[in-house]
């Protein structure tokens, strides 16, 4: 968890309605937070995530409103009153009606204007008696306007204003503070921008569809489900060193012995299920400062004044540049650069890492701009998902002869030859080159199988999606499918059904007993068997709620809506690798004689799955 | 049980291609019913049996020779294993217990395994024999899991299951690099599942490492839990310590752990929230401050947010949990219930002329098919109620047996054929779920910020080239804004057509 904000991060804002929005917090902008006011980003910069701030009035000197930390004592201190008043919990809904239609629909928190302290009735602050004015709403808009004293002011003189104050019950009074200050009062608070905000912000906020309804609750099942963890410290592949002249012959051959704690990502959530998947990794946040331990101070300062210096360099803006290009760029960074890498160079590890497949010639993984990746066109910055996020069409995966990419062969040309090139051309050179060496290597790591987990969130039929992928996966590899709808999963839990799986190993099916183990773990599928049934173990299918609650003194119960009205599914099971030819189970507690196909039938707890 | 295990990595972890000897594996000896396993290879000098240890189970008898150094995943055959009679007596008495198993925790279980319907044995013959397999019964064996573990632990308390385990550290952000502090320990269900979130490697210079440290006040569970995390090889990421909390904190060594995430799971939170602060904690009433005490060390990050759960199974609790966060100073502030369900699919068969078999219900599937039921029926009994043409009778009902089973035929044949094809595909729950766990209180401990590192930041960003303005506002909601103050203003109908044509223009537009 990041625990201050960094410069040129997105970070989430939650207003004072509750709402969050997603920024990019640039130094030297002013950040508008709307009707709430502004403030300088410079505020904010480098200062603690999850505090909440104030936006103060414009000092009659300044151009520009400063903010000021809110403790938490004065976040709760109308909770706090009400857990000391004794008559918190006997609420009646006339008083509440009463007292809302009273104002007009508005609610208010009472807060004192001089000491711009919260008052609350049981700690027994004297309302002043000529404040008891009845302000109408155009005072209020006026007073709003003038923005001199930063809302609470306002919100102050309606409380005065409001006469029969000292007759309701703090029950009313609360709901009245509550929503009133969602209006008025200008806090905020700086959350990150982690998996578990930005899928609550896009669901709540934005389009829920576009990440297929994917609650936390369901991030979280599918992520555990599929085992998804750290997977092994990186291991490069050693440069080959190919020079301009060689060609495919000179690529760095696959080591499948290094291939390690690899998981096969299938996406149709804009990439919040590999943002998902990268967080559960620890491939989704640059390393910070405070997460390494043993850094010593001098670093840590060298490091913030070369940070500090390149900001000012950039004056705001972000640069971004190819990552291809930067083998070539001069040295002018403040890091040092290793030497000069040959183009076959493999910039992934051979571990730890996270390949999608996906169905359009590129990947849609637009949420990984949150975390400053872009997947299209990597930066420069190092960010962990440049080494440890692969890509590949399906067509690349299934049919790579037919994809150029893959198939043509890289192009070569002397050293004098090169020379004699315009910049710009060699360049292109060089780009084709590594862009066939990763290509290459991707399709073929890929092909290679054994990865640790299959996870998805797709659109596409899950039955279709294993059909391709079960082969790929290791011996008890898990699987772990995600679907807005239980139909398709239904289908997907059908296939592997004790029925089909009976049938199956039985020996009665004249395709399957003619194949080898090796060749049914292909199966190409057909009516009956759309896959082969005895590839998964333990199949299941399951949903997660979430119910919130307030939990306020004397009235505490569940929410009483809430929003991602859809439920969403996970499918999840083991890969297995099964015995060659006929297996029979233990007979023991067959009750009867069956005859084949109908001994399917009896799907009875006893049956051992198969 | 398992000898000392020793382990580079845990299998939990980094489980390897293969199952490997002195490691932990799990049997699946059938849908939810997991055994685990400490794979020994044979060794004849040790205990001088034949096959060396076996796992006897409903399924078969499985040496742990064919279960060693095969692919995970694998499923592997039953062998002949001879046991003797006082074995298979044994055995039989083990199914037994394994036949009437239940879900419901078992204090203080001595030997693993004995719930689960297997029962490690060592084969009693005395002369050496080939090992045979038995012609049926089979088995898997799996990796180990946090989910996998989580249903087959020896169950010492209740313990957090996978819908609520994964939910709380997806939330905590327990990740990779994650200190993450537990207590109770209890059985080591959520412990597992901590371990597996915050592993990040081997140690590296400069890189901090997750850790989970855990504790646990009953010496019991805590000896069995140390020894099962030693035999996991989990001990390089969990730190397990026997005190009680609520009075001796959360340092280790007299050191902080740093903890950027907490997770409590004991009966009064309230009474350990003190002792995660970041300051020292107030006296409690009575309590007399030590003259000259030490400077109180935070168990906390000291610059990070920290992120807690609490785990409660009673609204009380919740409430007390809630109101001492508040005081503390914790933010965000959020109480959920997760309902986790789990559906099973099935093919249901309902048919008048289906075979009549164990999961066919021979009923009518239709309107169509009852009434032609019935009009058989009322054939037959006008059939009945004509005089009879002959003496005996039996030749006419003869026939129309035939002709009722005659016109169905067609829809048999297709079923026989491919029974799983057959019936309509249907989704239901179990009949028992769970309808409460626990309640969660969820809630952030934002790093304190001082005059002085506002200062630093003050310095290092300083005012006044303000350039640019960066909005939250998206462009409808600046827009919206604007129109909603000018209805203030004039709140005419001028305005108000022209909002609606502004509408318009957008849906159209
Ligand atoms: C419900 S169990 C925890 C189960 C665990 N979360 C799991 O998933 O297996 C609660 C545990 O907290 C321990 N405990 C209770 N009070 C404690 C205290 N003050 N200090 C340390 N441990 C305590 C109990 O001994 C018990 O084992």
């Amino acid at each position: 968890m990041y625990s201050i904000i960094r410069p040129n991060t997105w970070v989430a804002i939650r207003l004072p309605s509750g709402v969050t929005r997603n920024i990019l917090v640039t130094p030297n902008a002013t950040i508008s937070l709307g009707k709430y006011g502004s403030f300088p980003a410079n505020f904010i910069i480098e200062r603690p995530y999850h505090i909440t701030f104030e936006i103060e009035d414009q000092r009659p000197d300044e151009k520009f409103s400063r903010i000021r930390i809110v403790p938490a004592s004065e976040l709760y201190a109308e909770i706090f009153a009400d857990e000391e008043s004794p008559d918190c919990s006997a609420p009646t809904a006339d008083a509440a009606k009463s007292v809302i239609s009273a104002e007009g629909g508005a609610e208010f928190t009472l807060v004192d204007a001089e000491s711009g302290k919260l008052v609350t009735r049981s700690n027994g602050e004297v309302i002043d008696e000529n404040a008891r004015q009845t302000l109408t709403q155009d005072e209020i808009e006026e007073l709003k306007r003038e923005g001199n004293n930063a809302g609470k002011d306002v919100i102050a003189k309606l409380m005065l204003s409001h006469t029969a104050l000292d007759q309701k019950t703090s029950f009313s009074l609360a709901k009245y503070k509550l929503l009133k200050t969602k209006k008025y009062i200008r806090r905020f608070q700086i959350l990150p921008v982690d998996v578990p905000n930005l899928a609550h912000w896009q669901l709540e906020e934005r389009d829920a569809s576009k990440i297929l309804d994917l609650r936390a609750e369901m991030i979280a099942l599918v992520g555990s489900w599929g085992n998804v963890h750290y997977g092994g410290d990186s291991v490069y592949l050693e440069d080959p060193q190919a020079t301009c002249e060689q060609g495919e012959e000179a690529l760095a051959p696959l080591r499948e012995d290094l291939l390690k704690g690899r998981w096969l990502v299938v996406d149709d959530t804009g990439g919040l299920l590999v943002a998902a998947v990268a967080e559960r990794m620890g491939v989704l946040f640059p390393e910070l400062d405070e997460d390494k331990s043993n850094l010593d101070e001098q670093t840590k300062r060298q490091r913030q004044e070369a940070e500090a210096e390149a900001e000012e360099n950039q004056d705001g803006d972000v640069v971004m540049a190819d990552v291809q290009d930067s083998a070539e760029k001069p040295n002018d960074g403040a890091k040092p650069k290793k030497p000069r890498s040959s183009d076959f160079e493999i910039p992934f590890s051979q571990t730890n890492t996270i390949t999608v497949v996906h169905s359009a010639s590129q990947p849609s993984l637009a949420f990984l701009g949150y975390w400053n990746f872009d997947a299209v066109a990597p930066s420069h910055v190092e960010h962990p998902l440049c080494r440890h996020l692969m890509c590949l069409t399906w067509l690349q995966l299934l049919k790579p002869e037919l994809d150029t990419a893959y198939s043509t062969p890289p192009l070569t040309a002397s050293t004098e030859l090169l020379a004699s090139w315009k910049p710009s051309r060699r360049g292109n050179f060089h780009r084709k080159r590594r862009r066939f060496a990763r290509t290459k290597h991707i399709v073929e790591a890929t092909r290679a199988g054994g990865f640790s987990g299959l996870v998805c969130a797709s659109t596409m039929d899950p039955i279709s999606i294993l059909k391709h992928t079960l082969p790929l996966l290791a011996g008890g590899a898990p699987v772990s499918m995600y679907s807005p709808t239980l139909e398709p999963l239904a289908a997907l839990a059908d296939s592997f059904s004790v029925s089909r799986r009976t049938a199956w190993t039985s020996g009665t099916v004249p395709e399957v007993v003619v194949k080898t183990v090796e060749e049914l773990e292909r199966w190409e599928g057909n009516e009956q068997f759309p896959l082969n049934p005895t590839l998964l173990l333990g199949t299941s299918i399951q949903t997660s709620r979430a119910r919130r609650w307030q939990v306020l003194p004397g009235r505490t119960h569940p929410l009483m809506t809430e929003r991602g009205g859809t439920d969403g599914y996970v499918f999840t099971a083991w890969r297995a690798k099964p015995a060659e030819g006929k297996v029979a189970a233990k007979g023991k507690f067959k009750r009867r004689k069956l005859e084949t196909g109908s001994a399917a039938e009896s799907e009875a707890a006893e049956t051992p799955i198969a | 049980m398992a000898p000392t295990l020793q382990h580079t990595v845990s299998p939990f972890l980094e489980p390897g291609p293969r199952t490997k000897p002195n490691s932990l594996a799990v049997l699946q000896l059938s849908r939810d019913n997991f055994v685990p396993v400490y794979l020994q290879e044979a060794s004849g000098e040790h205990d001088g049996y034949v096959e060396g240890a076996v796992i006897n189970t409903r399924y078969g008898s499985f040496p742990h020779s064919t279960l060693l150094n095969v692919p995970w995943g694998s499923q592997v055959r039953a062998s002949k294993v001879d046991t003797g009679s006082r074995g298979r007596k044994r055995k039989r008495q083990l199914d037994e217990e394994a036949g009437c198993e239940t879900s419901e925790p078992i204090e203080d279980e001595n030997e693993k395994g004995n719930s689960n319907g297997a029962d490690k044995e060592h084969g009693d013959g005395d002369e050496a024999k080939q090992l045979v397999t038995d012609a049926s019964g089979f088995i898997h064996v799996l990796p180990p899991t946090p989910e996998i573990w989580t249903t087959s632990l020896p169950h010492r308390t209740q313990v957090v299951y996978t819908p609520d385990a994964s939910y709380i550290l997806h939330r905590i952000r327990a990740r990779p690099g994650s200190t993450l502090i537990e207590a109770g320990a209890g059985s080591g269900s959520f412990t597992h599942a901590s371990a597996r979130a915050v592993y990040n490697g081997s140690p590296v210079e400069g890189k901090r490492q997750g850790r989970v440290f855990s504790f646990e006040f009953h010496e019991e569970r805590y000896h069995k839990m140390k020894k099962e995390l030693s035999d996991h090889g989990l001990d390089g990421v969990v730190t397990l310590t026997h005190r009680d909390v609520y009075a001796g904190g959360f340092l280790v060594g007299g050191k902080s752990p740093e903890a950027d995430a907490v997770f409590l799971d004991l009966p009064a939170p309230w009474e350990a929230l003190p002792l995660l602060s970041r300051q020292r904690p107030q006296l409690k009433e009575g309590e007399v401050g030590e003259a000259g005490a030490k400077p109180w060390v935070s168990p906390l990050h000291p610059k990070k947010s920290v992120l807690l759960c609490t785990f409660s199974p009673c609204i009380e609790q919740v409430t007390r949990t809630v109101s001492a966060l508040r005081h503390l100073g914790w933010v965000d502030i959020e109480m959920v219930e997760i309902a986790n369900r789990k559906l099973h699919t099935a093919r249901d068969r309902v048919g008048l002329y289906l075979p009549v078999d164990r999961g066919v219900n021979n009923s009518a599937k239709d309107v169509e098919e009852a009434i032609t039921k019935l009009t058989e029926i009322e054939e037959r009994f006008r059939e009945n109620a004509r005089p009879k043409q002959s003496a005996d009778g039996t030749e006419p009902a003869k026939q129309e047996s035939k002709a009722a089973t005659n016109g169905k035929t067609p829809m048999n044949g297709a079923a026989l054929k491919y029974p799983w094809l057959d019936g309509r595909l249907v989704t239901r729950g179990e009949p028992e779920i769970k309808t409460h766990t626990s309640y969660l209180v969820f809630a952030v401990l934002p790093m304190v910020w001082t005059e002085e590192d506002e200062a630093v930041a003050m310095a290092k960003y300083p005012l006044g080239r303000e350039r640019f303005v960066v909005s939250v506002m998206g462009k409808a909601s600046m827009k919206e804004e604007r129109r909603e103050a000018m209805q203030q203003k004039q709140g005419n109908r001028k305005s108000r057509r022209k909002d609606r044509d502004e509408k318009l223009a957008e849906v159209e537009g």
